[in-house]
């Protein structure tokens, strides 16, 4: 027995520190259960595909026959593959390993004997409690057709069809929010029981003598009232006595209260749960997006960056602290969460990859308190990100720099630099206020050199930008980090350095695509 | 006559950076506030600081500053007492250069209905320069230091006086690099229209006496190209 214990307890520990194991029951889990796992939702349509094609089979041959290849193809490759998935589930639904290793390293801090049927215990509770989950038991009665040599089990195709809602996750939230009314339904439920009972042994008993009645047996009685009391009202078995057309008036009447309180509890618990519902698909579509910019606060300028970052076509997220402020970027088609900027938890909320999901973060609100908060939370978060935030009071600016902000914008000192070249040169700053203005037909513009680029082009002569109607207003070299003002026709181009071009949109869109057209 | 005050209504930190960045370039530099009780000890004394209401009594300002020849910078942090500072002057002096600051672009408007010749809206330019930044960094750097920064690249506006030199060539024709390395971006005219060096416009109108040319180069380059064609203004 010992030796038998020291066996399963070496093989834990192998399976449990073996990298290919743990990597394929992960890959494994990701794929069946992990809706953030970019492959699941192609596994997910698969089996969509292979349900409506073994419940389309069963549908086409209740009229007529169906090929041998088809029925092959229902009874054993379809089944199979759900037999697969199955076992699957069952493997990755708990870890066999890790009850053995707690179990071993309990046993031996307390110095007792590994307790072989402890585990075994676990293990079976574990697996018998997914087993006996309501998916668990649909995927079951999946694969019965598989034996369909019992022509009974043929039934159990539609079950196939439960498979469906596992796939499904708006019937998954559907019975979430219900779920959340469970005291109220059963409640409802006892009392619709109630009435039912009664007033089906009534009707039997006060119907079931007269001649003239259609209620014969209980079970007609037991039929009558459940027509009745949900309002469906048939018709086709009625009271005829008077004490019984009396228990139909009561039943009647307790069927409107049933279904006044249904409809209002379905009501009630989506109403309550709604925020939840949509909050969740706003993460859901967070977590797919690439190229993201945080705005932390939703104040005057964070409104006016989202407008202009949103005309980009840029991935805009809103977490504010104030539920009011986030109900408003909403309303101004934005991604919002009512999340604090400043706290930790808001961002993992969102299962974003800061380093490859996030552009940057905008430390938006008009407060240096607030963003010198905002941006030591996001600096801990990530060492890398790009931090940019609002200075409102200079003193504050080496708090601002501390805390890890990569750029700050003080306002007041802008209006004074504007301020200051306007009425110096007002003709000079307006034409280029107007060359950078989003409506004017002039676009200045960065072009980022690439090797395709310096295939065709070496040098700066060899641009043509002037044929294009184009003014190069320099280089920002990569090697030395130098901006060129002008450069002259030999400056020779280099992969990673960008060009500053100015001229007419078209042109410039023109000029772009002539720098990537390969040459011969 | 050279403007040489500039007054500043409004002690607040947006009239001061103002006046900051001013002093130098004006004879005297003055910031007007509303409030009496201001702290305005150990301000900076490279400009000073006056009292005003807006009774529209602008007898001692003007005797002491002359109004008249002054740039004015309204920057009351009450959006509806700096409407009221801006028509209050513009009523009573009709030509002189008023330049505004603004909440938003609403308040911009009625700024510009009010009599302003130059309205900064606060919230539209910071978040401008927020979304330039990560749009196009490096664009957005290369044009804060020519038009901001005191660095060797400067934007200079160049009145043409000797448009001979331009030996009756169309704008968008001539090669502006060979002109020492300064690159001409626009032409505005003398009706105040400006135009893009190689607009359509340009490749039909020539230069003349008038036009001022706004010239992008380092300063010895602009100070070469200028002795060739005009003057500064």
């Amino acid at each position: 027995m010992k030796y038998l214990n020291r066996f399963i307890i070496n093989i834990a520990y192998f399976l449990n520190s073996s990298v290919w194991y743990q990597k394929k029951k992960r890959f494994f889990y990701n794929l069946l259960e992990n809706d953030n796992y970019k492959y699941k939702k192609y596994f997910d349509i698969f089996m969509i595909v292979l349900i409506f094609s073994s419940v389309s089979i069963l549908i086409y041959e209740v009229k007529k026959d169906v090929h041998d290849y088809l029925n092959l193809f229902n009874d054993y490759i379809i089944s199979f593959i759900f037999l697969v998935e199955y076992i699957l589930r069952f493997w990755v639904s708990s870890s066999v390993s890790r009850v053995i290793i707690n179990q071993d390293e309990y046993s031996d801090l307390l110095g007792r004997d590994f307790d072989v049927w402890f585990v075994t215990r676990r293990i079976m509770k574990d697996k018998l409690e997914y087993a006996l989950s309501a998916k668990a038991i649909i995927d079951f009665f999946a694969i019965m057709p598989f034996f369909h040599e019992l022509r009974l089990l043929r039934v159990f195709i539609l079950f196939r069809v439960f498979k469906l809602f596992r796939y499904a996750k708006s019937f998954q939230t559907f019975s979430s929010v219900l779920a959340t009314k469970k005291f109220e339904f059963f409640t409802l439920g006892m009392f619709a029981s109630i009435i039912i009972f009664v007033s089906s042994v009534l009707m039997y008993v006060m119907e079931a003598n007269d001649p003239k009645s259609p209620i014969d047996t209980l079970y007609q009685a037991f039929y009558w009232s459940i027509v009745t009391i949900s309002t469906v009202g048939y018709g086709d078995v009625v009271a005829v006595s008077k004490e019984g057309q009396f228990v139909a008036v009561v039943v009647i009447m307790a069927g409107i209260a049933v279904l006044a309180f249904t409809t209002s509890l379905f009501v009630s618990a989506f109403t309550e749960k709604l925020e939840d519902i949509k909050e969740s698909k706003v993460i859901q579509d967070i977590s797919k997006a690439k190229n993201i910019y945080i705005l932390c606060g939703y104040g005057n300028i964070a409104k006016e960056v989202a407008k202009k970052l949103s005309k980009a076509h840029f991935n805009i997220i809103v977490l504010d602290k104030s539920s009011q402020i986030t109900e408003e970027a909403k309303k101004d088609g934005l991604l919002a969460l009512n999340y604090d900027p400043g706290s930790i938890e808001s961002y993992k909320k969102l299962h974003i990859n800061m380093s490859t999901q996030v552009r940057a973060i905008l430390c938006l609100q008009e407060d240096d308190v607030v963003n010198v908060y905002t941006a030591l939370t996001v600096r801990s978060l990530d060492k890398e990100i790009y931090i940019i935030s609002l200075l409102m009071n200079i003193a504050n600016k080496n708090k601002l720099l501390y805390s890890g902000v990569n750029e700050l914008l003080y306002d007041k000192e802008f209006v004074g630099l504007v301020a200051r070249e306007y009425v110096g040169q007002p003709v000079a700053f307006e034409a280029i206020h107007e060359l950078r203005s989003e409506n004017s037909l002039i676009k200045i513009d960065e072009v980022t050199i690439t090797e395709r680029i310096i295939h065709n082009f070496s040098v700066v002569g060899e641009l043509e930008n002037r044929k294009f109607r184009i003014v190069v207003l320099g280089i920002q070299k990569k090697s030395s980090a130098r901006f060129v003002f002008n450069p002259i026709k030999t400056t020779i181009l280099e992969a990673g350095d960008v060009l500053l071009v100015m001229g007419n949109y078209m042109f410039v869109r023109e000029f772009i695509k002539h720098l990537a057209k390969k040459k011969n | 006559m050279k403007k040489t005050n500039a007054l500043i209504f409004g002690y607040n930190e947006y009239g001061l950076e103002i006046a900051k960045n001013v002093v130098g370039e004006y004879e005297n530099v003055v910031i007007l506030s509303l409030d009496d009780m201001i702290n305005i000890r150990g301000h900076d004394a490279s400009f000073k600081v006056e009292r005003f209401d807006l009774s529209d009594n602008w007898e001692y300002i003007d005797s002491k500053y002359d109004i008249k020849n002054s740039k004015v910078f309204c920057t009351l942090m009450d959006i509806a007492e700096n409407i009221f500072l801006t028509i209050s002057l513009r009523s009573a002096y009709k030509d002189i250069l008023i330049i505004a600051l603004a909440n938003n672009a609403e308040d911009s408007n009625k700024l510009h209905m009010a009599g302003a010749d130059k309205v900064i809206p606060i919230v539209e330019t910071t978040a401008g320069i927020i979304t330039d930044m990560l749009k196009k960094p490096i664009l957005t750097t290369v044009l804060h230091n020519i038009l901001y920064e005191d660095g060797e690249l400067k934007v200079m506006q160049i009145k043409v006086t000797k448009t001979e030199f331009f030996k009756d060539q169309y704008p968008a024709d001539i090669d502006w690099s060979e002109y020492n390395g300064v690159l001409v971006l626009s032409i505005a005219h003398e009706d105040m229209s400006r135009e893009f060096i190689y607009s359509a416009k340009s490749k039909h109108n020539y230069i003349k006496n008038g036009d001022i040319l706004i010239s992008v180069g380092y300063k010895e380059d602009l100070d070469n190209f200028k002795n060739l064609v005009g003057e500064y203004v």
